[in-house]
């Protein structure tokens, strides 16, 4: 199993390496956006990792600033998880530019009445942020280390003192960037859900309902990950693994109910309006090329499944049933993210434009691209890697434990 | 502009016009005819429609451009300063009438063709398209042929309609002529029945269809 892990993530590496390549040599000719679908694939990975980060960052601040001390042994996790799925959706976000390197000029060129100019000053402070919480979490173990590590030597700043003065110190500055940090993670997710709720052009998307599901299906996402990562890799025994794992999978599935409670609103009452260009988003959900995705990844794999392996009794105990049942959901989350940006763009701005030019770019539909799969998939691989790698030379378990 | 849909025959010439004039690549048209057939075989229509960018006063693209690289210039004209955009698409995508493009970088022959190797006269920059340099990789739009019009001539299309169905020229000005066909253009509006796209979104969009 193990072996078909790491072959799994180091394919998907080599076909990350082409595709950055392809794509920051070649341009965006190897994408198949088209002038009716401009964001694609990397755009939906991108608010997916991002909703990762900060389900997983709220869910860290549940600690670090309200004191529920049953999940304090996911919190260095939970942080870590936050910063590598910004790391990581930043680097999708950037690539998907026509002009990565001037990325920079959201910040120096600033037009305050871009919701995407704010979530770039946002997404800079949240990154800020979680780098300072998880220093502050991780730096007693780094201390502890320093002298068999010349990078933990170097991690921790010449703050080399631990006692209880430090460690009270090291909380209340915790608590201060947590309380900064909740309504910054919360812009930073219902920012980027805005960004495609002012586009009025987009009947798909264009509705007040949008940031906060984003925001709901961050939470659901950002926990159940945190489930499946505790529930494989945590060294915790498992009389306190298992009820942090279930913990966090029921807080998750509670949040995925609500999040399907705001979607089921939204769905029927599009549908019953039935204005078509309202409703044409949600029919090709529902019904379109890709009906697959709602029907099997978030409704079946994503929430009917892991319904059952909550609930069920021969499953609702079990470490690694559990697990499973945070990583559907992540998937599940997956196939929202996927439906939450593509569908809506499906629909032209006016029936007749497609016909009015007739070019592979001007065409209706959307399917992406090898590459564009490539450096998708790839980048979770990367992921997976970054985490291994922290997992191995940060201290994440003392502290846990 | 202004642009009479009685006299607009569909032919596309305002299209190859534009792309000609503009040297825009494949997958990038910054001015398009639209189609519609209705009623049924005896009476059966088919209607045209032009569509150029809209410069429109509260435009969507310049709104959400999140460098400030789409901008209004004083007479009125949406432009986009091609060393400022990041080619984000934020603006493809909330642009109500589907008027702009992104350059992906793609040629019509592997060897370009002579045409593609002249540089584009848009903005009087008379950039050269190369790979990983603007304007590919930016986002794209009709600017009402901006470089013609700073020289004293008017945009391609309305120069090259065959029905004289678009007309240009100051619609704020009560004796404001089309510059190309010479109707006063107010007194057009005032005489037919006119509409804008999309009115209910309210982006003021600046060209006007005779019905």
């Amino acid at each position: 199993m193990k072996i078909v892990g790491y072959s799994l993530l180091a394919g998907l590496s080599v076909a990350f390496c082409y595709a950055a390549g392809a794509t920051f040599l070649g341009g965006h000719a190897a994408h198949n956006t088209t002038q009716h679908v401009p964001w694609g694939l990397w755009v939906a990975f991108y608010i997916f990792f991002l909703g990762l980060s900060a389900g997983s960052y709220l869910l860290s601040s549940l600690i670090y600033v309200f004191g529920v001390k049953r999940l304090a042994p996911a919190g260095p996790v939970a942080l870590l998880q936050a910063l590598g799925c910004l790391v990581l959706g930043g680097f999708l976000i950037v690539a998907d530019l026509g002009h990565p390197g001037r990325g920079y000029l959201v910040l120096t060129s600033f037009n305050p009445s871009s919701v995407m100019a704010w979530m770039g000053i946002g997404y800079i402070a949240y990154v800020a942020i979680v780098v300072a919480q998880l220093w502050l979490v991780l730096r007693p173990g780094m201390v502890a280390r320093m002298q068999t590590s010349r990078l933990y030597r170097l991690l921790i700043l010449g703050q080399t003192r631990v006692d209880a003065a430090t460690t009270a110190r090291d909380h209340r500055w915790l608590m201060i960037l947590g309380i900064i940090g909740i309504p910054v993670a919360i812009m930073v997710n219902a920012g980027v859900g805005s960004i495609f709720a002012v586009a009025k052009a987009r009947p798909g998307w264009f509705s007040g309902l949008f940031p906060i599901v984003f925001l709901i299906s961050a939470l659901a996402s950002g926990g159940a990950l945190l489930a499946g990562l505790t529930a494989t890799f945590s060294r915790l025994p498992p009389a306190r693994r298992t009820p942090l794992v279930t913990d966090l999978i029921r807080f998750s599935f509670g949040i995925l109910c609500f999040d399907a409670l705001l979607l089921s609103s939204e769905l029927l009452v599009t549908l019953y309006g039935g204005i078509p260009s309202e409703a044409a988003a949600w029919r090709m959900v529902l019904g379109g090329p890709f009906w697959w995705v709602f029907w099997f990844f978030q409704l079946g794999l994503g929430f009917v499944v892991p319904g059952l392996l909550i609930a069920l009794p021969r499953t609702r105990a079990s470490n690694d049933a559990l697990g499973l049942a945070g990583l559907f959901i992540v998937i599940g989350i997956m196939g929202t993210r996927l439906n939450l940006v593509i569908p809506a763009q499906i629909r032209p701005v006016f029936e007749a434009l497609p016909d009015a030019y007739h070019h592979a770019r001007n065409a209706l539909g959307y399917a992406p691209s090898g590459v564009e799969w490539a450096l998708a998939l790839g980048t979770v691989a990367v992921g997976f890697w970054m985490f291994l790698i922290a997992k191995k030379t940060l201290p994440l378990e003392e502290i846990a434990a | 502009m202004v642009i009479d849909l009685v006299r607009c025959v569909g032919c596309r010439a305002c299209t190859v016009a534009c792309k000609a004039e503009n040297h825009t690549p494949p997958g990038v048209a910054y001015n398009v005819v639209m189609e519609e057939e209705a009623g049924e075989f005896p009476w059966v229509s088919r209607r045209f429609l032009s569509r150029p960018c809209m410069q429109c006063a509260n435009s969507s693209c310049s709104t959400v451009c999140p460098t400030g690289a789409t901008y209004h210039r004083p007479d009125g004209i949406v432009a986009v300063d091609y060393d400022r955009c990041i080619g984000c698409r934020y603006c493809i995508a909330a642009c109500p009438y589907g008027a702009r493009s992104f350059d992906y970088g793609e040629n019509y022959a592997a060897d370009l063709t002579p045409h593609e190797r002249q540089p584009s006269p848009e903005y009087g920059q008379h950039r050269l398209r190369q790979p990983g340099r603007s304007p590919i990789g930016n986002v794209r739009k009709c600017t009402f042929c901006l470089h013609r019009i700073v020289n004293g001539l008017n945009p391609a299309c309305a120069e090259t309609c065959i029905g004289h169905a678009i007309h240009f020229g100051n619609l704020n000005d009560p004796d404001g002529r089309c510059l190309v066909h010479g109707e006063n253009l107010p007194e057009l509006l005032a005489r037919r029945s006119h509409m804008r796209l999309k009115e209910e979104i309210g982006n003021e969009p600046s060209v006007y269809y005779l019905s």
